[in-house]
């Protein structure tokens, strides 16, 4: 039997290119899964390398816009010292005195600072930024008030002053008419009589002008002198109604404005008060603001500014000042604040509270207050007291202004702890050294304090 | 036969498959388990390489068209996509002959791993129209 091997053979050749085939098909499968994996390290790598930059960039940016807003706290607290120049380098001085009390209560572990720690670089930038922006609410106060250096000075319309210059030239054509006319009397006995007069207005004069200066407390007797020099009369013959602004022009309407008028020398009218308007009740109580709210905005009242017994500045304009710290505390907490920060506003909001809640805006006491809270209280004072550029006040000394803090220890104003750490560690006479100028630097015995 | 639309989730791509012949892979490619997650997307090309020698008795006639564009650009992707996108590849180059098709690789060209897996498929399909389209960043 003959067998055909041809079919075998071609079955065979089909086998071996199958075969072939599945065997190219596996080398390449292999090629592939190689090349697969190589390339994905490949871009792992790429990958890895992508997001360390994008890492080193979010960084950079971090730390651009840290410093931006260092730079824009800086503007703040430079635009408050520039507007006035009585609190001067207030801003600037303060951070410094903080930090470094800050730093002190750090390094101390006994007492109240036993647990005390500034731990992160965030907790100091924290302090600090609160510290350069205590006072960021001073710009919303206006100058006249912040720099009110009498008790007279006031955003001030001269057309007054003139008119006033155009009544005594008035009186002094009266008066050469009535000495003419009078030229037929004893003239020793006139003489005589004009010289009392005359000297009784100096004198009244010296009075005011001093009351003005507001120096020294006024006594019920002062106050009740001003009131009867105030009584002196003069007749106006002119408009006291024209040459206004519309908004003081309206105020004035309400006065007496009739020519001729019999007018006190000093005088409370009606046009003298600025009413209080468009103030947010509501949200002033939300905030746990507790300063009482004068009705007036202002009172310019003459008599009543002249009779005020205490500096030179009125319960509303006080209550003006004081906002200052009201401006600063909204005005912080409506900025958003990163967690890291979110103390900014408290460390900011509380130089003016005491221990006992007396202080203001919000009459806490020492419990609601954290220690950086209180150290910006101690470091607020001590500034304001050594500070060389005020123009109304002549700076005090080192020893003066140690004996006026710890009085105010003793009234519990301020923290004792926090103001014999100031002493013990040497704050005082590092900040001395470096801020106050040589003649106010005196001996003083800090043990007595301690 | 209905088009494919799959979204983009953080892990995905966005997939495009028109039976009007625009297809398109977009996004990043890290998928939990890749050939499940490109199943539909095998099952769906196939079936449109294979929907006219079907009788036409079970799907809509509306014939397909015969020219295929494919862009891809996927931005990250992981090992396992690399070899699903190898296994694309092999049923376009099965099917070549029958249709028109062509893929455009589209990388970063500042990514030079991007473009170096393109060149990987240029090599290994010979006989596929791959283009490498670089992007400006």
């Amino acid at each position: 039997m003959k067998i055909d091997i041809n079919p075998m053979i071609i079955e065979l050749e089909n086998l071996k290119n199958e075969f072939s085939k599945t065997t190219n098909k596996l080398i390449k499968n292999i090629d592939r899964q190689d090349k697969i994996m190589f390339r994905s390290d490949k871009r792992q790598q790429y990958e890895y390398d992508h997001l360390q930059d994008r890492l080193a960039e979010v960084e950079r940016l971090e730390l651009a816009q840290k410093e931006l807003m260092d730079s824009f706290i800086i503007l703040i607290a430079g635009a408050i010292d520039a507007k006035s120049k009585y609190t001067g380098g207030h801003c600037e001085r303060v951070p410094e005195l903080a930090m470094a009390l800050a730093q002190a209560a750090n390094d101390c572990n006994e007492g109240i600072f036993a647990n005390f720690e500034l731990k992160t670089e965030d907790d100091i930038r924290e302090l600090k930024i609160a510290s350069w922006l205590h006072d960021c609410g001073k710009v919303t106060t206006p100058e006249y008030v912040v720099d009110k250096a009498t008790k007279l000075e006031t955003i001030y319309n001269r057309i007054h002053e003139i008119r006033t210059r155009f009544e005594v030239i008035y009186r002094d054509f009266q008066i050469i008419a009535l000495e003419r006319k009078l030229q037929g009397e004893n003239a020793a006995d006139v003489e005589s009589w004009l010289n009392i007069e005359l000297q009784k207005l100096q004198d009244d004069f010296q009075v005011v002008a001093k009351a003005n200066l507001g120096a020294e407390f006024m006594q019920k007797e002062d106050q009740e002198k001003i009131k009867i020099i105030a009584q002196r009369e003069w007749i106006r013959h002119f408009d006291c109604s024209i040459g206004l602004a519309f908004e003081e022009r309206e105020r004035v309407k309400k006065d007496n404005t009739q020519t001729p008028n019999i007018e006190q020398l000093l005088s409370d009218k009606q046009s003298h008060i600025q009413p209080r308007e468009h103030f947010d009740y509501e949200d002033y109580e939300a905030r746990g603001f507790k300063m009482p709210v004068p009705e007036h905005l202002y009172n310019f009242g003459e008599v009543y500014n002249l009779t005020q017994n205490r500096g030179t500045l009125t319960p509303e304009e006080r209550f003006k000042i004081n906002e200052h710290i009201t401006m600063t505390i909204k005005m912080l907490e409506t900025l958003p604040f990163p967690s890291n920060l979110k103390n900014v506003p408290i460390y900011a909001g509380m130089h003016h509270e005491t221990m006992i809640g007396t202080g203001y805006p919000r009459k806490l006491t020492i419990d609601d207050m954290p220690i950086p809270a209180r150290i910006m209280a101690i470091a607020d004072v001590f500034e304001a007291l050594t500070a060389s550029d005020r123009p109304y006040k002549d700076p005090k000394t080192l020893s003066d202004s140690i004996k006026i803090l710890s009085s105010m220890v003793e009234k519990q104003h301020i923290d004792g702890d926090i103001f014999s750490l100031f002493l013990s560690s040497g704050v005082y006479k590092k900040y001395s050294d470096k801020f106050l100028k040589p003649e106010q630097i005196d001996r003083v015995d800090v043990t007595k304090y301690i | 036969m209905e088009n494919l639309n799959i979204e983009a989730t953080k892990y995905t791509p966005e997939i495009i498959f028109d039976k009007s012949g625009k297809l398109s892979i977009k996004g990043k490619s890290y998928p939990e388990n890749t050939f499940e997650f490109y199943a539909p997307v095998m099952g769906w090309i196939k079936l449109y390489f294979l929907i006219d020698t079907l009788p036409k008795l079970h799907f809509s006639t509306d014939s397909l068209s015969k020219e295929l564009t494919l862009d891809m650009e996927i931005i990250y992707f992981n090992s396992s996509s690399s070899k699903l996108f190898f296994d694309l590849f092999d049923v376009f180059e099965e099917n070549k002959e029958n249709f028109d098709i062509t893929i455009n690789w589209l990388y970063d060209e500042d990514n030079e791993s991007a473009r170096e897996a393109g060149e990987d498929f240029i090599e290994d399909f010979e006989n596929l129209n791959i283009k490498l389209v670089p992007k400006q960043r």
